[in-house]
């Protein structure tokens, strides 16, 4: 237990840095930008100087860099994340209103990936070498390697135009007022495509990882004593080789949560998912610096807590990991 | 006050031929409508704000204008093309100094408060005049309006002002917004501008950012028939590609503002159940313009401008960029245009020989590499189209010895690089024609505009003559001398080239075939839907 | 058994490099068999494939050659993949060596540094910096480094961490060499191999990454790059399917070839070192 809190604690320390760093880069970036808030803004309507004035006046972009950043740290460390430019509302509600649908999102993905990609893995890897085992990950591979955008244009296609089995897009009907397990279902209609597309992509990545994790654990010497033992195949597979190679798929999930968000921004795009990496889009389009910052501070938090919370699992599943462990 | 006399009809007759539209299937056009229902279609952009008195742009009049009502909307057979909305008439005075509006009695706001000539004094003085993007050009010399009763309003001008510009504004620029809701407080922070409330046959709804906006019904609306439907949905839908198949699938029975790409038009016109119209858009004619840096001194020469006019192929354009849904240009004003076109000015056919003389003639011969001089070119990322033709007139300037290379930006990084930096040499830009010359045309090509002003004369264009002629069209008052300086400004930019227009297009909707009532006015898709319906 | 026949052992690897190999060719050609602009317009728009002798895999939509431009697409999409792979492991190895080697404050800092890479989706990244500066090839490849270098970083810091306290650094240290050129000279070359292992990985995810930009129109308008036709293609994906389907092919294909390769090479090399 002193280990997970030793180990809790450097990573909170270190954590703060971590955002600190994110929060200024994003901040600098941003602001090197062509074009402001209000450049964007009067894209759809015109105006002429006076005009354009009053709106840099009205949204704070007429104070000096330093000012804003000083300001948006000073009210972030009061945990306030300001006022969105262009929603004028408070970016908290902002982003609240979006997360749900990208966790869900994102962690229905990561399950089909992850628990597909490693069964078919297993299945895979049981047989190094046989045909269903380059079949599975060639087949993968493809998946793969076709850009997200893409099969996910085709999915729309054949399942909801041709077939009509599922909505084309979207997170639930529109102004249904479903409740509940209604509700619930609805839902899970409406992301049955997206997650399918998103997950997909990242199947490859497990399956190929738990093969040639199960490769090397069908060297090692206790998988050797088993078979000497006279072990069933199956229980080999499962009970052993499986069990261990499992281990780096799960630093893998904490390591992919990341860029999981950053491949459902063009996967909610095309599934008009109203989520969190669509609003990231948009907050680059409409230069909507704190919009921006609270989208990508949010991110960081999440992906900082679950490799946390990876790191910890981790901790307790596998005893090599020593307190000593260099934990970065 | 002379009145213009040709029919807006049988000009829109004309340019609908040139717009080359496929067949309109007319069932249920001349249907009795029916009552109820709920409208769904694809909105691809999400306004904000939503208060069309701010905000005089397409994307908010697209949901607002049913909700927020004009004094005037345009209209295909009513006189000088307008048809009463809250105003029943409207006259000018001869020295141009006071405008009469008579107004709708009887009309309440959503909340139930009376609509008075107080609510339009209101909106023209605190917000049209200081906060409209468009009326802090057109309301500049408005100095008060007048309520002699709760159903007259006169607007006084400190300087005399042609009424025919007033009257041209009217459709976009009159949304009235309530007094009583809008005096507390600041304009700009009013949680209407959000939630807009007017006297229009829907009232705002709920609005669930990146999902969809919902209007209801207005059962206290003062056309005691209408609106005939009880809910418009618009559906957000950011691909491109999602409202072609959100209509094949049925989820939606509308896209409009060609959000299904004109690529896809020909096929989806061939899919049962659903209809391509081409018409509701005559009074939003976007221009395909290529804009000019009159700074760099190869672009200062004229013969190199009339080599690049020479240079493009607009029937190619036309045909192959926006699959003949466009008409070609001749200068500043849109051939539909029923009050100012004239097709009487100089013109640029095709011909490359004809431009490769022109450029050798100005001195820029070509290089042994076969380049006479290399520019930056920026399409504007707004439209497919506006790309596309980017990438044509890449290739339409290497024909002719000149290097372009062509610069991708977001909206926000083209506006900042072409308006405020001048970061280009050619840019590619749709600007808008609102009916009238003097609300957002002159400007591209006047001088002394200040930097960052976008959709103005940011190239260092100065042709004192051209100034000189748009300052007195502005201030002429009788109508038809107004239209003949409007016609010579046509000539002179055609002949000098301040920028060169290519062609003129507006945009296509694609419905269900249950719908009904669709394209019944020159800005359908931004007027107030009251008389459209849902078959069953 | 020599390197190369070990490496062509598996049916994998010889697919891969037989894909890579055609794909090389056809970079290399492209200006052989399609001299001039690929982006000239050559023909009448949305013509289908196999209607036309000169134009065998028809045109887009404005009339462009589309086997043209999927040659010179080759070019540019393996230009972008390698140069992102080569910017982002040369950043990598350099800032992993220097972390692991120094150790103390200009470990933590720097790897504090690929942390904060590391929260922040590299997609995103690369969507706002593209969005900033400006799309050009150049920017792009930029971009997409920016997300990626940080795999490369931390592999070669765990790998200096094993490698420093070998016998032959503490000889280096001794015979007074200066740190950095111990970091680099003695460390990095035996630090690399697993950080090339890598390569495959971060070649693929470029090209994959250069399509997306291209989807969200981000790409380089004056370059042919098959993530840009795609995207082109897109808005006809019904009208005219063979538009995002011919380039989508030849990037799976791709993708597919450089990932058997690189695996190959993997093997290879482990074999070997396992070996030696």
């Amino acid at each position: 237990m002193t280990r997970a809190l030793t180990l809790l604690r450097r990573r909170l320390v270190g954590s703060v840095f971590v955002l600190l760093i994110v929060v200024v880069g994003t901040f600098l970036l941003l602001e090197a930008a062509p074009g402001d808030a209000v450049d964007a803004y009067i894209v759809s309507t015109g105006g002429d100087a006076g005009m354009i004035e009053l709106l840099r006046h009205r949204w704070g972009l007429d104070q000096s860099e330093l000012t804003r950043l000083a300001n948006y740290l000073w009210a972030l460390l009061h945990f306030d994340l300001g006022q969105s430019v262009t929603f004028s509302r408070p970016i908290r509600d902002v982003i609240l209103e979006r997360l749900p649908n990208t966790l869900l999102l994102m962690v229905s993905a990561t399950a089909l990936s992850f628990g597909l990609g490693s069964a078919l893995g297993i299945y895979a890897g049981a047989r190094p070498g046989s045909f269903r085992d380059r079949f599975l990950s060639i087949g993968s591979l493809a998946l793969y390697a076709v850009p997200g955008f893409w099969l996910g244009l085709v999915l729309i296609v054949v399942f909801a135009v041709d077939l009509r089995w599922l909505p084309i897009g979207g997170i639930e009907t529109l102004a249904s007022d479903k409740t509940g397990l209604d509700r619930a279902a609805d839902i899970a209609v409406h992301l049955a495509l997206p997650v399918a597309a998103l997950g997909f992509i990242y199947l490859a990545l497990y399956l190929r990882m738990m093969r040639a994790g199960m490769a090397e654990v069908w060297r090692e010497d206790f998988v050797l004593a088993a078979r000497a033992k006279g072990l069933s195949r199956r229980r080999i597979v499962l009970a052993h080789v499986a069990r261990n190679a499992l281990l780096p798929l799960v630093t893998m999930l904490g390591l992919q949560s990341a860029q999981m968000l950053g491949g459902s921004v063009v996967i909610e795009s095309v599934f008009s998912v109203p989520g969190l990496g669509r609003l990231a889009q948009e907050a680059v389009a409409s230069r909507d610096t704190p919009l921006l910052l609270g989208i990508i501070l949010t991110s960081a938090v999440l992906v900082i807590v679950i490799n946390l919370l990876v790191d910890i699992a981790y901790a307790f599943l596998d005893p090599r990991v020593g307190a000593s462990e260099t934990g970065t | 006050m002379s009145d213009f006399t040709i029919s807006r009809r049988t000009m829109l007759a004309g340019s609908a031929m040139l717009l080359a539209s496929p067949a309109i299937p007319t069932s249920g056009w001349a249907q009795t409508p029916k009552k109820g229902g709920r409208l769904v279609l694809a909105a691809d952009s999400e306004p904000r704000n939503l208060n069309p008195a701010i905000v005089a742009s397409n994307g908010v009049f697209f949901i607002s204008s049913k909700i927020v009502e004009t004094l005037a909307e345009a209209s295909f057979d009513g006189k000088d093309g307008l048809a009463p909305r809250l105003a029943l008439s409207w006259e000018g005075a001869a020295d141009g100094l006071s405008a009469t509006f008579k107004l709708r009695d009887g009309v309440k706001w959503h909340d139930g408060k009376p609509f008075t000539s107080a609510d339009v004094a209101f909106s023209a003085l605190e917000i049209w005049k200081p906060l409209q993007n468009l009326g802090r050009t057109v309301f500049k010399d408005l100095a008060s309006v007048d309520t002699p009763d709760d159903l007259t309003a006169v607007f006084k001008f400190a300087r005399p002002t042609p009424f025919q510009l007033i009257r041209n504004a009217l459709p976009a620029l009159s949304s009235v917004v309530p007094k009583h809701i809008y005096e507390v407080g600041k304009i700009e922070d009013n949680p209407a501008n959000n939630a807009p409330i007017g006297t229009g046959p829907f009232k705002f709804g709920e609005y669930k950012a990146g999902q969809y906006y919902r209007l209801t019904k207005n059962t206290d609306y003062w056309d005691k028939d209408e609106p005939y439907l009880d809910e418009i949905i618009y559906q957000v839908l950011p691909d491109r590609t999602s409202a072609a198949s959100a209509l094949e699938a049925e989820e939606i029975q509308l896209a409009a503002f060609s959000a299904v790409p004109l690529a896809d038009l020909d096929r989806i016109s061939k899919v049962p159940g659903l209809k391509v119209i081409s018409k509701g858009y005559e009074g939003l004619t976007y221009q395909l313009v290529v804009e000019i840096n009159h700074r760099r001194k190869e672009l200062a020469d004229v013969k190199v401008r009339q080599a690049i006019a020479h240079a493009i192929d607009k029937d190619f354009v036309v045909k192959t960029v926006f699959l003949g849904y466009a008409a070609t240009a001749t200068g500043p004003v849109p051939k539909n245009d029923p009050q100012f076109y004239t097709a009487d000015v100089p013109t640029y056919p095709f011909d490359v020989a004809k431009a490769n003389t022109l450029l050798d003639e100005a001195g820029y011969r070509k290089g042994p590499d076969g380049k006479r001089f290399s520019l930056k070119l920026l399409p504007a990322p707004y439209f497919n189209e506006t790309k596309q033709f980017g990438d044509y007139l890449r290739q339409a300037l290497a024909a002719i010895g000149i290097d372009a290379e062509l610069v991708n930006n977001d909206s926000a990084g083209h506006i900042k690089a072409v308006y405020t930096d001048h970061a280009f040499d050619l840019a590619v830009g749709p600007p808008v024609f609102r009916g009238d010359p003097a609300i957002s045309t002159t400007i591209l090509v006047q001088s002394g505009i200040p930097d960052g002003v976008p959709f103005s004369n940011q190239g260092g264009y100065k042709n004192d003559a051209l100034d000189a002629l748009i300052a007195k069209a502005s201030e002429t008052l009788d109508t038809t001398a107004r239209t003949d300086l409007y016609k010579e400004f046509q000539k002179a930019v055609a002949t000098d080239l301040p920028l060169i227009n290519v062609a003129e297009w507006s945009f296509i909707s694609v419905a269900r075939d249950t719908v009904g009532n669709i394209a019944n006015n020159p800005r359908w898709a931004v007027s107030n839907w009251a008389d459209t319906y849902l078959e069953s | 058994m020599s390197q190369p026949c070990r490496f062509l052992r598996t049916p994998e690897a010889v697919a891969g490099a037989i894909l890579l190999a055609a794909l090389i060719a056809m970079a290399l050609s492209a200006s052989l068999l399609f001299p001039g602009d690929p982006q000239a317009i050559a023909g009448p728009a949305l013509l289908p494939p196999f209607q036309a002798w000169s134009l065998p895999l028809g045109t887009d939509r404005l009339g462009r050659d589309v086997l043209a431009e999927l040659f010179h697409g080759a070019r540019t999409s393996l230009a972008v993949g390698l140069a992102a792979a080569a910017a982002a492991l040369v950043v990598g190895a350099v800032v992993g060596t220097l972390a692991g080697f120094a150790g103390g404050l200009v470990d933590e800092v720097l790897m504090r540094i690929t942390d904060a890479f590391q929260t922040v989706p590299s997609f995103l990244l690369a969507l706002a910096f593209v969005s900033v500066v400006g799309p050009s090839l150049g920017i792009v490849v930029i971009a997409i480094a920016l997300g990626t270098w940080t795999g490369p970083a931390r592999v070669a810091r765990a790998e200096v961490l094993s490698i420093r306290e070998r016998d032959y650094v503490a000889g280096a240290r001794v015979i007074g060499m200066h740190p950095l050129a111990i970091a680099f000279r003695e460390v990095l070359p035996n630090a690399l191999p697993p950080v090339l292992a890598m390569s495959s990985v971060i070649v693929a995810a470029a090209i994959l990454t250069e399509a997306a930009l291209s989807f969200l129109g981000l790409g380089d308008p004056n370059r042919v790059t098959w993530g840009g036709m795609i995207a082109e293609g897109r808005t006809v994906l019904r009208t005219a399917p063979f538009l995002s389907i011919v380039p989508g092919i030849a990037l799976v294909l791709t993708v597919l070839g450089v990932y058997l390769a690189g695996e190959g090479i993997v093997e290879t090399t482990a074999v070997r070192r396992g070996l030696s």
